[in-house]
């Protein structure tokens, strides 16, 4: 018998004040056959996704912000997420953060550093704690492509089932 | 005049209260800005009220409080900070066996080590 091939799961994410809570629901059925550890943390990133979606996307569409796919294979969980940006630099921003994060010797020690900056300036406007929190408390390997205004972010960990 | 003691909070799933005038207990979940943002400004009228009564330590039960975003992290280190400047331990009471507990509060209490405990506890065992 032919082994049957993984489904990728996606949502579309719209801008409505419920997006957030029904992407993470989105989450945790399609990894509701996956022990304890992956679901909290594929829950973790698809809101911390859903909730950059929302903020930062180009407004052009009215309706949707962007998609959130999901694919378990071969014991590794994939999560990307798809937008258009408000900007280039936002793009570009987003990209150096991602490879500082991915080329860090010890992800402890930036999360640590991020949390020392904002306790001391907490007038800093924007937290950006949401992809460092995916790579330190989730585990998960960062990585993202910018082509023709579009942004993806790539999220992969090992995952098990229960 | 006295600072009142907050009444409960009850946003969707999240519900903060105090049982005692040095305890708050949270439950539920902070999932969207929206609930972060009232979450934040309840916090700062706890915060008043601890100062108030001039608490030398306030203790903070998050063991219930399955699911935060990064937002409400940020949340935790301004608390963090304001207890800092007002001269009290915040003692926060987590459960090791969800995986931001355990992961984010050793790196909180890392902000402030004099002004922030963490005592663990597990579903199945007490702290």
């Amino acid at each position: 018998m032919t082994p049957m091939a993984a489904t990728e799961r996606t949502c579309r994410v719209t801008r409505n004040k419920s997006a957030v809570d029904d992407a993470r629901r989105f989450a945790e059925l399609a990894v509701a056959y996956c022990d304890v550890d992956c679901r909290q943390a594929v829950a973790m990133v698809v809101s911390e996704f859903a909730e950059n979606l929302v903020k930062y996307s180009a407004k052009d569409d009215q309706v949707y912000a962007g998609t959130i796919s999901i694919l378990r294979e071969g014991g590794v969980v994939r999560i990307r997420a798809k937008n258009a940006v408000a900007s280039p630099d936002e793009g570009r921003r987003v990209q150096e953060a991602i490879t500082r994060i991915a080329t860090s010797p010890s992800i402890t020690e930036l999360y640590r550093s991020r949390l020392q900056e904002l306790f001391k300036n907490p007038q800093l406007p924007r937290a950006q704690l949401g992809l460092l929190r995916i790579a330190f408390e989730g585990g998960f390997r960062l990585s993202c492509s910018f082509e023709a205004s579009v942004l993806e972010i790539t999220a992969e960990r090992a995952c098990l089932t229960q | 005049m006295a600072v009142p003691v907050p009444g409960p909070l009850k946003v969707d799933s999240l519900l903060v209260e105090l049982p005692r005038a040095d305890q708050l207990v949270m439950t539920g979940s902070v999932a969207n800005p929206a609930i972060q943002a009232q979450l934040a400004r309840y916090l700062e009228s706890v915060h008043a009220h601890v100062a108030d009564k001039r608490l030398s330590a306030f203790a903070v039960d998050v063991k219930g409080l399955t699911f935060v975003n990064s937002s409400a992290i940020r949340v935790f280190v301004d608390w963090i900070s304001r207890a800092q400047g007002a001269g009290y331990k915040l003692v926060f009471h987590v459960d090791r066996s969800i995986t931001w507990h355990r992961l984010s509060f050793s790196v909180l209490k890392s902000l402030a080590p004099s002004h922030v405990e963490v005592t663990e506890a597990s579903a199945t065992g007490a702290a």
